[in-house]
């Protein structure tokens, strides 16, 4: 392995990848906000596990916080998946109907998917206008997280519209030329 | 509009390629209104309070965890170490191959994660040896399939939040079938490399074991720490994820150095992206299932399987069918989100514990993944060995059959899975 043989006297002569290139072109600057809501979440966490275990009294918002902030990343972080299109899809069935049929498939699912999101930014708006609560432990309106979420589908919706007049315009995309567009590898599954 | 619609509409936008949460969430919203109630806003009301779940937590950081481990030089010390370990034997490397798996099992919740960092140094070290790629790549797509069955597990915590089961009895009924898994696979690789005549890799020494388990220790004890945490009920899985983290950072950081700005920030937003794509497919299967138990559907879903027959074993070897069908067409976590409504309910009926229906589903789940066309592990090792897809989809082909064998031993011998949790949870 590696052209050096491992023997007694060489026992670290061992497999060694090659250092890879760092490629962070698809961030932009706007995606600050959820890695510090990510970083954030994440302290929160931390915060509470340590008071739990040594201090042996967890801090009680410390869990709601949490909570708020999870569904901060999840949909912040989606406005981020749909700009780069990097949303869970079944992509298969491009490989085998002919490229008019995936341009017109890919219009198709870009417009509906924009006009879903305008729907669900409208549907979160109608919640937050009808939420009265307070958080539990912090003094903060439920509606809120309502508003917030909102504003990520109307992102999301933009970005949609960009990618639908985007597609239309160059006539390719992710979908219809997979072999031009190299997937990243994602650790979901 | 009657039930099957939102089927219909459901099927035809997810195989237009439209994303899952959207098509979920979609669907459900045109079926809400079409019936008039209730009030529409109610999809996004679930859809949110979906996410809303404190054992959701686990899911960004056993995502973090295992990209850390990838990113800190961890991935090279274990294969190092399993190369020591079980190289000596018969077609030594594939033992090393599923070795290195197991152990990278105890620390990362993803199948696609095995593969795509340490399949990366296996198929390398085997390409190397000068084994057959196709070999090479089939016991690494089927090795890294381990990695979702022994704690941790990503598909276990969303099976545990979908289904309303105990993840920490998930994590524990996983661990001996993943073990079950790895003995099978060392077996297949026994016979195989016999029949080939595939020779030893290298000599074993005692003293080359001891080094490269002392340059491994600190990245051994990650599975120690999790795997060990969970086994005696020290850590919830949440609290497990968090100390992989920590323990993690502190390899990246401190101790190996491996964790500079520019890699620090792609693990991060790698990280968010699988997340958000992760999390809001499972905010908007809570509506789409909450349509569907309100409508009944689970129930007329189990008549229907029952008129095929009532006996337990032929439901259970077509409820196996469903999901490797499925399994093969769909990812992992949507296919959890979406089958969870309609099965366990039937599932139940037949007296399976929830536990032992989210290990029998996961495991599924993970044949789908080695299965074309839409088979993860195989997409991202043809782009790890640069062979095509097909040759990927050859080369693991043989190795179904031992992972097969153990999901019928998982399906219909209980203890296997729930000996271990009951001991411990009782």
């Amino acid at each position: 392995m590696n052209g050096q043989e491992l023997s007694e006297d060489n026992p670290t002569a061992l497999i060694k990848l090659e250092e890879e290139k760092i490629d962070l072109s698809d961030q932009r600057w706007d995606d600050a906000v959820v890695l510090i809501l990510f970083w954030g979440l994440a302290f929160i966490v931390f915060l509470q596990f340590f008071t739990r275990y040594v201090l042996n009294d967890s801090i009680a918002w410390t869990e709601e916080i949490a909570r708020f902030l999870l569904i901060g990343v999840t949909f912040i972080g989606s406005i981020m998946a749909t700009r780069k299109q990097s949303h869970i899809a079944v992509e298969f069935v491009y490989r085998w109907i002919p490229r008019p049929g995936r341009r017109l498939a890919q219009t198709v699912i870009d417009v509906l998917t924009t006009a879903f999101f305008i729907m669900l930014a409208v549907f979160s708006a109608q919640i937050a206008g009808r939420t009265g609560q307070m958080m539990v432990s912090l003094d903060i309106p439920k509606s809120t997280i309502y508003w917030i979420v909102a504003a990520t589908f109307v992102c999301m919706a933009l970005y949609s519209a960009w990618n639908t007049w985007r597609h239309l315009r160059s006539g390719t995309s992710k979908l219809i030329d997979p072999e031009l567009h190299a997937d990243q590898i994602r650790a979901i599954d | 509009m009657d039930i099957i619609w939102l089927f219909v509409m459901l099927v035809v936008m997810l195989v237009l390629g439209m994303p899952v949460a959207i098509a979920l969430a979609g669907s459900s919203a045109i079926f809400i209104i079409v019936n008039g109630s209730p009030p529409p806003m109610v999809v996004a009301h679930r859809m949110i309070n979906g996410v809303d779940s404190f054992p959701l937590l686990a899911v960004p950081f056993f995502i973090l965890a295992g990209n850390l481990m990838n990113t800190a030089g961890i991935t090279e010390r274990i294969f190092n170490f399993a190369l020591a370990l079980v190289g000596w034997m018969r077609g030594g490397l594939g033992h090393v191959n599923v070795g290195a798996s197991v152990i990278f099992a105890g620390m990362s919740g993803a199948a696609v994660a095995d593969a795509g960092g340490l399949g990366a140094i296996e198929i390398k070290a085997m390409r190397d040896a000068k084994y057959d790629v196709k070999f090479a790549v089939g016991i690494t797509a089927a090795s890294s399939t381990i990695g979702p069955i022994i704690p941790p597990s990503l598909p276990m915590v969303i099976y545990g939040v979908v289904a309303g089961a105990s993840i920490g009895q998930l994590f524990v009924a996983g661990f001996i079938p993943g073990m079950l898994m790895a003995v099978s696979l060392m077996i297949m690789i026994a016979i195989m490399a016999r029949r080939k005549g595939f020779g030893r890799d290298q000599p074993f020494y005692w003293s080359v074991l001891w080094s490269t388990f002392q340059r491994a220790f600190l990245s051994l004890m990650t599975p120690v720490i999790i795997v060990g945490g969970i086994l005696s009920g020290a850590f919830t899985p949440t609290e497990a994820a968090v100390a992989a983290c920590a323990w993690a950072l502190f390899l990246g950081l401190i101790v190996y150095r491996t964790l500079t700005l520019p890699r620090f920030l792609r693990v991060s937003f790698d990280t968010i992206e699988t997340t958000a794509v992760v999390l809001i497919v499972v905010g908007a299967a809570a509506i789409f299932a909450w349509i569907l138990t309100s409508n009944r559907v689970p129930e007329q879903f189990a008549a229907g399987l029952l008129t095929i027959s009532d006996r337990p074993w032929v439901l259970l070897l077509l409820i196996n069918l469903i999901l490797l069908v499925v399994g093969c067409f769909m990812e992992t976590v949507a296919a959890i989100t979406i089958m969870v409504p309609v099965l366990l309910p039937i599932a139940i009926t037949l007296g399976i514990d929830p536990v032992h229906f989210g290990v029998i589903m996961v495991l599924n789940l993970m044949l789908g993944l080695l299965t074309p066309p839409v088979g993860m592990v195989l997409y991202v090792l043809a782009r790890v060995a640069k062979i095509p897809f097909e040759q990927c989809v050859v080369g693991t082909a043989p190795f179904l059959i031992p992972l097969v064998i153990v999901l019928l031993l998982v399906t219909f011998i209980p203890g296997i899975t729930m000996w271990l949790p009951t001991l411990i949870y009782r």
